[in-house]
């Protein structure tokens, strides 16, 4: 069993995964993210941080193209994945969200069963042709959200019924069981317990293999114990962005130093 | 003393009670009262107000059934002769005494008159049309006895209803009066007044039921006395005949009304349920803005228009396609399939916008999740969106189901007269609700069976409809409280 | 947790922009379901056309109607024998005496205009003429008693078959088997079309005037009806509406949270969805049956209809009383207002443009209700009378708006269906009117808290 402390595993990271340039985003009529550039690195867990509006959600949405569903937003620049403009007419935001994973805020489990909830992803995008197959990726993903022993033997109750850090889990082995490539994640620990966060800190570090990881996070300590790059973001400007233990330390900028030592926030 | 009256007086009380409470605060001297002088004013007119008028209503609803009691039983079996019911004799009774009376308005005899007359020594019938109440035939003695015990237990009645409401009324406003001095809390007085006000109306809504049930349990009483409530439940034929003998078998007219309200379902459930779903899911605020009302213009239109449309409209548009020019399936534009089309039309906004508040319940985090993972739109409403909305549509779906089980015009027009139970949907049957309307709007004596069978359809209706409604009500809330 | 890192990346990458056919297909689907939504949408659209059309189609004909200008002669040996000129003595010539002056008067016009015709006197012209005409010209001589002797230009209505020829709704076709009216009258009617003595004009008697006999949909109006509509209406919004604010009120601002307050509240919502004609039993029963009020008047339709309006004026008033934020009445309260103050003074005038709107859409609802007004008798009988005051408006048997429709659509007659086509857009625009004021005042009163 894995049993260590955080940032022990150990990948390669060193590939662009996701690269943004000069990014808009418009809420109607308010300017939301303004010129903001940034290169996500593969296998890489990065971490978006910044007071409250600063944009870091609404940045993360733009990446898998989930602000597409808000009538108002409009997105300008260039975002690519691995190379392709996302915001380019011919893809499809359907394919492109099976490649960039999400998982939110609120735990947000259907109200359909916990096999269902993690074979969702897998029916839709044709993952398994037969039962077997399905049983085995429902399996996987939910060995890999941790929390395969706490529901193995009630896979058919719904996934409503769980507790809070639980369902998180749940949601967490729902986005791994399509096999996205990154998973981006918006605040998924600030509806949970210490208890529940401290396991979904783990799962993240050790989703770090397979996936390039975006958190969004509130709590710096969060973003220093998980993340290996850290983004400051600060009224919709991408402030600062480099290795987390730089950032931490050794600030370059004065408004990302002022907020991490509590000024501002 | 006229009602009229009587409530005038008691206004007047009221009003100077209102003068007599706020002078007597204000006047008393400078120290300040409890309350602004109008509550006092308030306060007494109210206790002068409540008590009469509370005694008033009760008293005239009362006093005429005491009264058809006494005179009833005064009258005694001999009275009623043979092919009439005592309810006939004792409208004619209540004629006679209504023309004495007019007869002693105009002058045409004296009160004394009308009191000491016999029906052998004066023509009663032509004195009474000279009043302007024509009688059918001339009044026998118990008839006019009757009429004048009749008479004369109201105007007694009606002496002590005066003298006991004015009573209530002065003795509110002395008490009232009494009341105002500084300390009294008179607006607290006056606000637990309108309190019971407001309760009152809210009250009525259980008065109605309350109503409802009685008229119908009643009446329907009364049709199982005169006809056994076994056939009613048991027979498959309906054949009423007003010469007697009818054979009034509940299930054609039920099999009728739900095999359109099955059509009218069939046709409104698919077209409300997919228009809610692109209004709410695809649709851009500007079309919402125009296809949402649009769509609930047909939800305004009254149902005699939809009647009409069914009538006049949709029923030879059928038959030409399939009456006997065509594939020879439709006898006559009245049949099951005009009136369950029709009622479908006018079901459509009704399911749409109840799914669509439904849909709209359904949080938003369902849907980023799915859309989260790479589900299409439409992935996501089929398989999340749908099933989560599911127990909500179906309680919208009973409550459309009951909503076509109660609709009236449209089977009044579209659905034709003849009662059969028969599978083809292009066939004339009718329904609960046009039974109702035909049994009572004919010229049916009230005490017949063939009246009364109405009453008791129309509580056989009532409780079928009670029952989704509140099934699907239930459904409903328990649905909105998940999502809250 | 060995098996997480056993784990590569499982697919092989694949480019955004080339969809693969599963892809393909699923966005396949996705716009099929579109088109689905959008189909249902548009079938919608559809029968709202449908019905619309139809409406005004067969029923714009109701508000024109065929007349003939005649020059009578008003004989004054038939009218006035005595030659006095008194009202009172020529009132004693009924209307037999005038059919044929008429008559004879349109049998000359036809000579004087040397239009062949197969008829030898006025007796035969009188299947051109309607059955209310003589009654007219009664009228306007008694009126005007001077006229007599004179010949007047009088626009007499045409019978309704003529009318009918006149709106194709009859034709030389349906009438072989017709006993009223024959081919030659046609001819005639054609001729006399040609130089202008027939001819349709807006017909203001069918929006003002009284129903008319079964025989004579030429005369048949609405306005009668419309005046047992209003009657209704008054009743309606003089007790639903402080009735139900009161009772919305209660429920909204004062109930305990207790078995008596639930029951209420259960009664409430499932008597907004009982059938209508279930409130035209109880009518029957309540109000005619026990109270022994008169049949077919307008206030007993009116009771019947403000209980069967009072659910859906309570439900519209709580939404509007709940709006009110509750921050207005701690506000109240806090400068020692009582509760009851709080409510009169601040929530109920917040409160009542929303109220308004909800009112008058029960109206609305109330306006069209046709089922409970079959009941308690509004149908059934000719409202010819307009009533003589408001104590006889709401007590003397009339008719409404909807039953008279339902009495027209009954009628054999297919001349009436044309009438009942009519009635319902004079109530559609009622409707349109209520609704829009409702809007009106929506959108002019609300408020974004």
């Amino acid at each position: 069993m894995y049993d260590a402390p955080l940032r022990k595993t150990d990948v390669e990271a060193n590939e662009i995964k996701i690269s943004a340039k000069d990014v808009q985003v418009y809420y109607g009529e308010n300017h939301a993210i303004k010129d903001v550039s940034v290169e996500l690195q593969d296998k890489t867990v990065t971490a978006f941080i910044g007071p409250s509006g600063c944009g870091k959600s609404t940045f993360l949405r733009c990446l898998n193209r989930m602000n597409d569903t808000i009538d108002i937003c409009r997105v300008e620049g260039l975002i690519s994945l691995d190379g392709e403009d996302i915001y380019d007419k011919r893809v499809d935001p359907v394919q492109l969200r099976a490649k960039v994973g999400m998982v939110f805020q609120k735990p947000n489990p259907f109200p359909k069963s916990i096999y269902d909830n993690v074979a969702y992803g897998p029916r839709i995008h044709g993952l398994a042709k037969t039962k077997a197959d399905l049983d085995e990726i429902v399996e996987k993903a939910l060995r890999r959200g941790a929390i395969w022993n706490e529901v193995k033997d009630r896979l058919h109750a719904p996934g409503t019924g769980l507790s809070g850090g639980q369902q998180q889990r749940l949601c967490i082995a729902r986005a791994v069981a399509t096999e996205p490539e990154v998973l981006l994640m918006d605040e998924p620990c600030s509806a949970l317990d210490p208890i529940a966060t401290a396991q979904v800190e783990e799962l993240i570090d050790e989703l770090r293999t397979n996936y390039s990881v975006v958190i969004v996070t509130h709590s710096m300590q969060q973003a220093a114990r998980v993340s290996q790059k850290t983004a400051f973001f600060h009224l919709g400007h991408l402030v600062e962005y480099g290795e987390t233990s730089q950032i931490f330390t050794n600030p370059v900028d004065s408004r990302t130093e002022s907020y991490i030592t509590g000024r501002i926030g | 003393m006229p009602v009229l009256w009587l409530i005038l007086i008691v206004l007047a009380l009221a009003v100077a009670g209102f003068i007599a409470g706020r002078l007597r605060v204000t006047s008393a001297g400078a120290e300040r009262p409890h309350s602004l002088p109008n509550y006092y004013g308030w306060n007494v007119a109210m206790k002068v107000m409540a008590p009469a008028f509370l005694a008033l209503v009760v008293w005239l609803l009362v006093q005429p059934m005491l009264v058809d009691r006494q005179v009833t039983a005064g009258l005694g079996e001999g009275a009623v002769p043979e092919g009439s019911t005592l309810g006939l004799v004792m409208s004619d009774v209540r004629r006679v005494a209504g023309g004495l009376d007019t007869a002693v308005s105009r002058g045409l005899i004296t009160a004394g008159d009308a009191d000491a007359m016999s029906a052998a020594d004066s023509d009663v019938r032509s004195l009474l049309g000279e009043a302007g109440v024509a009688l059918g035939s001339d009044v026998s003695p118990e008839v006019l006895e009757a009429a004048q015990d009749y008479r004369a237990m109201n105007s007694a009645g009606n002496f002590w209803r005066s003298a006991v409401v004015i009573l209530l009324a002065v003795g509110g406003l002395v008490w009232g009066v009494a009341q105002s001095n500084r300390d009294f809390r008179a607006r607290n007085a006056v606000e637990t007044g309108i309190r019971m006000i407001l309760l009152a109306a809210a009250s009525i809504a259980i008065l109605t039921t309350i109503g409802i049930v009685l008229s119908l349990v009643g009446n329907t009483w009364n049709f199982f006395q005169v006809y056994p409530a076994s056939k009613f439940f048991g027979s498959f034929t309906w054949s009423p005949s007003f010469g007697g003998g009818s054979e009034l078998g509940i299930w054609p007219l039920l099999w009728g009304t739900l095999y359109i309200s099955f059509i009218a379902l069939v046709v409104a459930v698919p077209i409300g349920l997919f228009a809610a779903v692109y209004l709410s899911e695809y649709a851009g605020p500007k079309m919402r803005a125009w296809a949402k009302p649009l769509l609930e213009v047909l939800a305004g239109i009254p149902t005699i228009v939809y009647g009409l449309f069914a009538l006049l409209t949709v029923g030879p548009l059928l038959l030409t396609v399939f009456g006997r020019d065509g594939l020879g399936w439709m006898q006559a534009g009245t049949a099951v399939m005009t009136a369950g089309l029709v009622m479908g039309i006018m079901l459509i906004p009704f399911v749409s916008s109840l799914s669509d508040d439904i849909i709209n319940a359904v949080p938003q985090s369902l849907r980023d999740g799915s859309y989260g993972l790479g589900a299409t739109q439409s992935e996501t409403i089929k398989q999340v969106i749908l099933p989560a909305a599911l127990p909500g549509i179906v309680g919208a779906v009973l409550l459309a189901a009951s909503r076509a089980i109660g609709e009236t015009m449209i089977v009044v027009f579209g659905a034709g007269a003849a009662a059969r139970l028969s599978l083809n949907p292009f066939d004339a049957m009718t329904t609960v609700t046009a039974k109702i309307v035909s049994q009572l709007t004919g010229d049916a004596d009230f005490a017949s069976p063939e009246a009364l069978v109405a009453f008791a359809l129309g509580m056989t209706l009532f409780i079928i409809t009670l029952g989704l409604n509140v099934f699907a009500l239930y459904i409903v809330r328990k649905y909105r409280e998940q999502y809250e | 947790m060995t098996d997480a890192t056993s784990q590569g990346a499982a697919r092989p990458r694949t480019s955004l922009t080339a969809a693969d056919k599963r892809t393909q297909r699923r966005n396949a689907a996705e716009k099929r379901f579109r088109l689905y939504g959008l189909a249902a949408i548009g079938a919608g659209m559809f029968f709202l056309v449908v019905l619309l059309s139809s409406i005004i189609g067969n029923g714009i004909g109701a508000f024109q109607q065929t007349f003939i200008e005649v020059p009578v002669y008003l004989d004054p040996a038939k009218l006035d024998k005595n030659g006095n000129r008194d009202p009172a003595e020529m009132a004693k010539v009924s209307t037999f005496g005038y059919n044929p002056l008429i008559q004879d008067s349109l049998y000359q016009l036809v000579q004087d205009k040397g239009i062949a015709t197969e008829y030898e006197d006025g007796g035969d012209m009188k299947a051109l003429i309607s059955a209310s005409a003589a009654a007219q010209l009664r009228d306007r001589v008694l009126a005007n008693p001077d006229l007599v002797g004179e010949t007047v230009e009088f626009e007499i209505l045409a019978a309704s078959r003529v009318d009918g020829y006149l709106k194709d709704r009859v034709t030389r076709d349906s009438i072989t088997e017709d006993k009223n009216i024959d081919a030659g009258h046609l001819d005639l009617v054609d001729a006399l079309l040609e130089d202008g003595t027939v001819h349709k004009s807006f017909n203001l008697a069918f929006i003002t005037g009284s129903d008319a006999s079964e025989s004579r949909p030429e005369q048949a109006g609405l306005g009668v009806s419309m005046l047992g509509s209003l009657f209704m209406m008054l009743v309606v919004l003089f007790l639903a509406l402080p009735i139900g604010v009161a009772a919305s009120i209660y429920l909204e601002e004062f109930a305990p949270q207790n078995k008596f307050t639930d029951f209420i509240e259960v009664n409430i919502s499932n008597l907004a969805a009982v059938p209508s004609i279930v409130f035209g039993i109880l009518g029957l029963a309540a109000f005619i049956q026990f109270a022994h009020l008169p049949q077919s008047a307008p206030l007993v339709g009116g009771l019947t209809l403000t209980l069967m309006t009072l659910p859906t004026i309570v439900i519209s008033t709580r939404a509007s009383l709940k709006a009110v934020p509750p921050s207005i009445r701690d506000a109240a309260l806090g400068v020692g207002a009582s509760k009851m103050q709080s409510v009169f003074h601040h929530v109920l005038p917040l409160a009542m443009p929303g109220i308004l709107t909800g009112t008058i859409i029960g109206l609305a609802q109330a306006l069209g209700e046709t089922a409970p007004l079959l009941l308690i008798g509004m149908v059934g009988y000719i409202a010819t009378n307009y009533p003589d005051g408001i104590i006889s408006g709401f007590m003397s048997p009339n008719s409404a708006m909807p039953a008279q429709i339902y009495e027209w659509a009954k009628r054999a007659d297919p001349a009436y269906y044309e009438r009942a086509w009519g009635g319902i857009i004079i109530l559609l625009v009622f409707l349109l009117v209520m609704n829009v004021i409702a809007i009106v005042l929506r959108r002019k009163f609300e408020r974004r808290w």
